[in-house]
């Protein structure tokens, strides 16, 4: 396992589209995404700073969006209950989706980018085919009792965690719900890369770990606060650190055997609520939201500096 | 001949048409009428030839053209002015009877009615035709047609009606002497009036002209006595009550001028003035009275001239607002109840008698306006009242010798939550601060002070009073202070801590039982069942001690002693902090996250499932939890409520349960050990619902069975008929609309019923269905099994009778069949008059029947019964008898509309000879008879005929009796 390295901010990017809901990394991690309260997504260059493209056409705040496989669409999820399929390259949206009856909290797409699935406040889960044109979804999960907030898919589940608690594992391959209840609140959740494991980030300030097969806890880390916020977490490329914001204005990175603070990375010294954070698919480096900001942390500047 | 007598003829009739005469000419049509002016002329033609004649040949000329008036004027003779009038420039014609101003005699306006004015001479068609130049809006305004001015008020109406005429005085006629006297009162009340009582009186012009009539009658006294006059018409004096405390006639200060003559009429302080309005001629002749001033003019002084009289703002209105919107709203309200014509009396004359009341013996009139002065003395009652109520305050309870530290002892907060900035208690903290300052201040000035203490030698001293020592001294004090303390409160009973309110006094076992459990301080709830179960006597019930327990403990709660409820209201703020610091650091260990993960069924949609690029699990064979998304193209928010049952699945069919349930005993002894046939196909169908289910199917047989029977072998068979061609359902439909006769007749042979189980069975059979006990007629729960009524009763009826002939050992048959009320049971009447309490619910007596009466085919029967029949029915006989028997044939009967009636005639019929009710029937029946029989009106005869039908009836049930 590589030696930590402290991350540094490489980058500050004034996203000017109001508080910034969300920050995401496409696929490969070169463009980010940042979805704003006033209604829109912009497309970024997150090394360069350079705003490539902006997304307008939700009826209200942006709260997730993902990008395809192939870069070449963004799907995005809205308070205004619908999610918008978007074109990257001409902007404008494809398709838009209605039928979640309350605001949608988060989107993914499977791996091959054909079904998009989007979580909302009205407890439900919904897989949408979204290379077609059909308009409703093919499948509604509506086991959850509380607002979805984040949903995940590998090559043969979705994940979907919930304000009640409960972390749900939909097998396609299997054909059963598996539902893990931890008793608070998740706020997020994420995916390892080997998928075993998945990072809940909760409502009472601890991130847990949980295993995927047996459903059991694994490792519980803590030290970042909560508070009421929406505070996402995620795990590094190298599956070696667990980051999560805070509401303090800073972020904390664990170890993830060990679970022990090995950085509290400064974001802003006056307070901000650093709730969204992105975590790049492939080398150490880290986006967070913060307010109208959208920051970029780095630990590997070497290898940025051999590519300039 | 007679009948001419009577007719009435009202016109005068035609002459009659003699058949030679043919009508000479054919009438005129209603087209060619015309109206023709006198020259013969046609009046009215069409608009384009001028529209009517008028005039001469439509002009203004004459025969002999047109000629200027002449005008002749002399020195000697000037002439005249000549007034125009409108009938100058008027034709011939309009002055005519028909015309515009048509010239007659006839009653004047005021005399005429209105309904008469506006009869003759059609004059509102006229005012129709005239143009109404004045108003913006052409032709007449309606409100001239709808409002018509009062020219007489309906009091003066009513007067004029009873003979009075305008100028007379209201009532009986007098005779001359009277009448003088009468005047000379009134002149004299009138005088008094005028000098001292100005209020309300309205001018009395009219009484003055009397007064000069008196003068000249004066002569003729000797008069005939028989010529009577009317009275003067002279208005009374109104006394107004008085309601103020003003002296005499007084009326205060107006605010308009004082000399002004406004100020006189009304009292209404900003009167507008009327420029437009008649000059106030009668402002010369001026009364004498005492007017609303206080001062000024004397009550013998002329008033002067309006001298000081300055136009007022006040008297102008700045706006256009009308002032006294809302009382007129009132008003109209108030007019409601009054007649038109009349208005409410605006002031409020009734007076609230005062009635004497009863004083209490000792009761001492006080002034309470007097003032008293706050040096009399009290009187000695109330000052010892006083006193003992302000004597703790006077006291003071020693609070105010106590520091707050003292005082938190007292209250025993230090004991309980100890203050972290205090820890040290006051007396060790301000030692040290004591020293601090000792020390930062020169130790030279010798009369420094710490502890209290005054250092006498002058050298500086080290504070060697220990700690524990100064606090034994504080509490000593204290100790002093709160005995001090209880000494005085010791009165006060209910707010010392120490011996606490005493809920249970009137029952002192109780008390002493409450305290003791106070003393206890138990919290636990099986804990003090068991204390109090120590000390409650044995004599008390097991309810008593709960009630006692669940009251000590609303009592401890309620009355709680004095600290803890000080305790309870105060916190320090340090402890509550200390408090958060706790809560924030508790949930973090308590917190324990207990892993659970539960397992369900899931089905993946197929096309989610080709999406992943993974085969559907079990071959896309899983049970589909939901179909709602394929079902419903819409979203629906309703969807997503939790608790809602419009979706399909949730919906159940209620499924109609017979209330009588209970097997029959005939049927049970048919079918005495055979148990509900179990419905294999029903198991499947529950085993498909139930998938996941693995409950034998047996178990769930046995489970759903008992309960109740979700469906009978009818409705299987309607499924099990139904993909199946119409050829073969006959029987279906044979068992479905088969008649139920056959199983209503009990008693029909057994062959039958037989025959048709078999059938049924057969049918069953091949249906493949398990082979019902029942026939399926009697299966049929959803049969509407109720006795019939009205007009399916009546037609039941004649095979009833049919069988009635010839056994008279009938009514064993129509004996209800018990438990068996599937099966409709004929009965006859008489049973189920019989059985009338018993099957009341059931049943629908005769006399509610209606429809056609059905022929009595059986002849009347005079038996020995006849004699106990009652008299009615004897008369009625009779009338039978004499009557005429054309209308025997159809004859309706009459539903009765009150079923106490019926009860009557029944308790009659069957007690023969009853109470008044009978007799009461009896004298009905003679009257009508007597009726019949002298006049033979219509009405009577179909009484009596009911009447012995209803005997008819009676007749017969003897007869089987």
């Amino acid at each position: 396992m590589p030696a930590f390295l402290d991350f540094n901010c490489c980058k500050t990017i004034d996203c000017k589209q109001g508080a910034v809901r969300a920050v995401r990394y496409n696929v490969d991690g070169t463009y980010c995404m940042s979805c704003g309260s006033d209604k829109k997504v912009k497309l970024w260059n997150p090394a360069t700073g350079l705003l490539l493209k902006t997304y307008g056409g939700h009826a209200d705040e942006v709260t997730d969006a993902v990008g395809s496989c192939d870069s070449s669409y963004i799907v995005s999820a809205s308070l205004d209950k619908s999610i918008i399929y978007w074109d990257v390259s001409t902007g404008t949206p494809v398709r838009r989706l209605r039928s979640h009856a309350g605001g949608v909290r988060c989107v993914c797409f499977n791996e091959d980018s054909s079904i998009a699935i989007s979580g909302g406040r009205d407890n439900a889960v919904m897989c949408w085919d979204i290379r077609t044109r059909r308009l409703e979804p093919v499948q509604v999960m509506k086991e959850a009792k509380d607002c979805i907030t984040t949903v995940l898919t590998n090559e043969q589940k979705i994940y979907a965690s919930s304000l009640d608690g409960c972390v749900r594992h939909y097998d396609i391959r299997m054909g059963e719900m598996c539902c893990d209840k931890i008793g608070q609140a998740i706020t997020y959740l994420a995916q390892t890369r080997d998928e075993q494991c998945l990072v809940a980030g909760c409502q009472d300030s601890v991130v847990r770990l949980l295993d995927c097969e047996s459903g059991g806890l694994l490792s519980e880390y803590k030290g970042h606060q909560a508070d009421d916020y929406h505070i996402e977490c995620g795990i590094l490329a190298s599956d070696a650190h667990i980051v999560a914001g805070s509401s303090a204005g800073d972020a904390v990175i664990w170890d993830l055997l060990e679970a022990k603070v090995l950085q509290r990375i400064r974001i802003s010294d006056n307070g901000g609520v650093v709730h969204s954070l992105a975590t790049h698919p492939k080398r150490q480096e880290l986006l967070f939201a913060r307010r109208r900001d959208m920051y970029v942390f780095s630990a590997d500047l070497q290898i940025e500096e051999q590519q300039l | 001949m007679d009948e001419e007598e009577y007719l009435h003829r009202f016109g005068t009739p035609l002459e009659p048409l003699e058949k030679d005469e043919v009508p000479a000419k054919k009438p005129l049509m209603i087209e060619d009428q015309i109206v023709k002016d006198e020259n013969g002329k046609r009046r009215f033609h069409g608009a384009f030839t001028g529209g009517f004649s008028a005039g001469f040949w439509n002009t203004v000329g004459s025969l002999e053209g047109w000629t200027p008036q002449n005008f002749k004027s002399s020195r000697g003779e000037k002439a005249s002015k000549v007034q125009q009038r409108p009938e100058d420039f008027m034709d011939k014609e309009d002055l005519g009877e028909f015309g515009i101003a048509p010239q007659g005699i006839r009653t004047r306006d005021e005399f005429a009615k209105e309904s008469e004015q506006e009869q003759r001479t059609g004059q509102r068609k006229r005012k129709l035709m005239q143009p109404e130049v004045t108003g913006p809006i052409p032709g007449v305004p309606v409100l001239e047609q709808l409002l018509r001015p009062v020219r007489d008020k309906v009091a003066v109406r009513i007067l004029k009606s009873m003979g009075w005429k305008p100028g007379q005085g209201v009532g009986p006629r007098q005779t001359r002497k009277e009448k003088r006297l009468a005047t000379t009162r009134n002149q004299r009340e009138k005088y008094l009036l005028e000098h001292y009582g100005a209020e309300g009186l309205p001018n009395n012009d009219k009484s003055r002209n009397s007064e000069c009539d008196d003068d000249e009658n004066e002569e003729n006294e000797e008069e005939d006595e028989e010529i009577t006059f009317a009275p003067d018409d002279y208005e009374p004096a109104f006394y107004t009550p008085k309601d103020n405390r003003f002296g005499m006639s007084y009326s205060g200060l107006s605010r308009a001028p004082v000399l002004s003559k406004a100020s006189d009429i009304s009292g209404a302080p900003m009167q507008h003035i009327n420029l437009f309005g008649q000059l106030e001629m009668a402002a010369k002749q001026k009364q004498l009275s005492i007017r609303g001033q206080a001062f000024g003019v004397g009550a013998f002084e002329e008033e002067d001239d309006d001298i000081y009289a300055r136009d007022d703002m006040t008297r102008y209105d700045f706006s256009l607002a009308d002032k006294q919107p809302k009382q007129k709203k009132t008003q109209h309200v108030q007019q409601r109840h009054v007649i038109d014509g009349f208005c409410e009396d605006k002031r409020n004359t009734t007076h609230t008698k005062p009635f004497a009341i009863d004083l209490p013996r000792d009761f001492q009139p006080r002034n309470w306006l007097l003032r008293r002065s706050r040096f009399t003395p009290l009187d000695a009652e109330r000052a010892r009242k006083l006193a003992a109520t302000t004597e703790h305050k006077k006291a003071g309870l020693g609070r105010h010798d106590l520091n707050p530290e003292q005082r938190a002892q007292l209250l025993g907060e230090s004991q309980a939550k100890k203050n972290p900035f205090k820890t040290g208690t006051s007396v060790s903290s301000q030692q040290e601060r004591g020293k601090s300052l000792l020390e930062l201040i020169s130790s030279k000035s010798n009369n420094f002070t710490k502890g209290g203490l005054i250092t006498t030698t002058g050298e500086e001293q080290p504070t060697t009073t220990p700690p524990p020592e100064l606090s034994k001294e504080l509490q000593q004090s204290n100790s002093v202070i709160l005995e001090q303390a209880t000494a005085k409160t010791k009165n006060l009973a209910s707010s010392t801590p120490t011996t606490g309110f005493k809920p249970f006094l009137a029952d002192e076992a109780k008390q002493l039982r409450y305290e003791k459990f106070l003393a206890s301080n138990l919290q636990d709830d099986t804990e003090i069942t068991a204390f109090l179960a120590d000390l409650q006597p044995v004599t008390l019930s097991l309810w008593d001690r709960e009630m006692e327990k669940k009251e000590f403990v609303q009592a401890a709660k309620i009355y709680r002693p004095l600290a803890g409820l000080m305790l309870d209201r105060f916190v320090s703020e340090v402890t509550v902090q200390a408090q958060k610091a706790q809560v924030s650091v508790q949930p973090a260990e308590q917190r324990k996250i207990a892993m659970e993960r539960t397992k369900t069924m899931w089905k993946p949609s197929a096309l989610l499932c080709k999406r992943y690029n993974i085969a559907e699990p079990f071959g896309g064979a899983l049970p589909d939890a939901e179909k709602e998304p394929k079902a419903k193209s819409k979203m629906s928010i309703f969807d997503y409520l939790e608790t809602s049952i419009n979706t399909k699945e949730n919906f159940q069919t209620p499924s109609i349960i017979p209330k009588h349930i209970e097997v029959s005993k005939q049927q049970k002894r048919l079918t005495p050990s055979l148990p509900p046939p179990p419905d294999k196909e029903e198991e499947q169908q529950q085993i498909k619902e139930q998938p996941g289910l693995s409950v034998e199917p047996k178990q769930a047989a046995a489970a759903v069975k008992p309960t109740f029977v979700p469906r009978t072998p009818l409705e299987h068979a309607v499924d099990a008929a139904r993909n199946k061609p119409i050829s073969e359902k006959v029987d279906l439909f044979k068992s479905i609309f088969d008649d139920d006769d056959e199983d209503q007749m009990d008693t029909a042979p057994a062959e039958e019923e037989q025959t048709a189980d078999e059938k049924l069975a057969a049918m069953q059979a091949a249906l493949g269905l398990p082979i019902a006990g029942t026939s399926a007629a009697a299966a049929n729960v959803l049969r509407n099994t109720s006795p019939p009524r009205g007009i399916f009763a009546a037609l039941f009826k004649p095979a009833e009778k049919q069988e009635d002939k010839p056994a008279e050992t009938a009514p064993t048959k129509f004996a209800p069949i018990e438990g068996n009320k599937l099966k409709i049971a004929y009965k006859s009447r008489e049973e189920r008059l019989r059985n009338d309490k018993e099957l009341a619910m059931a049943e629908v007596p005769a006399e509610q029947l209606y429809g056609p009466r059905l022929p009595i085919s059986q002849p009347k029967q005079k038996t020995a019964s006849c004699a106990e029949a009652s008299i009615d029915a004897k008369l009625q006989q009779l009338w039978q008898q004499h009557a005429p028997s054309k209308r025997k044939t159809e004859n309706w009967v009459e539903r009765m509309m009150s079923s106490s009636d019926d009860s009557d005639e029944d308790s009659i019929d069957s007690s023969s000879s009853d109470g008044s009710n009978a007799k009461a029937k009896k004298s009905k029946a003679k009257r009508s008879h007597k009726k019949a029989s002298s006049k033979k009106s219509k009405k009577s005869k179909q009484k009596s005929k009911k009447k012995s039908k209803k005997s008819d009836k009676h007749k017969k049930k003897k007869s089987k009796h």
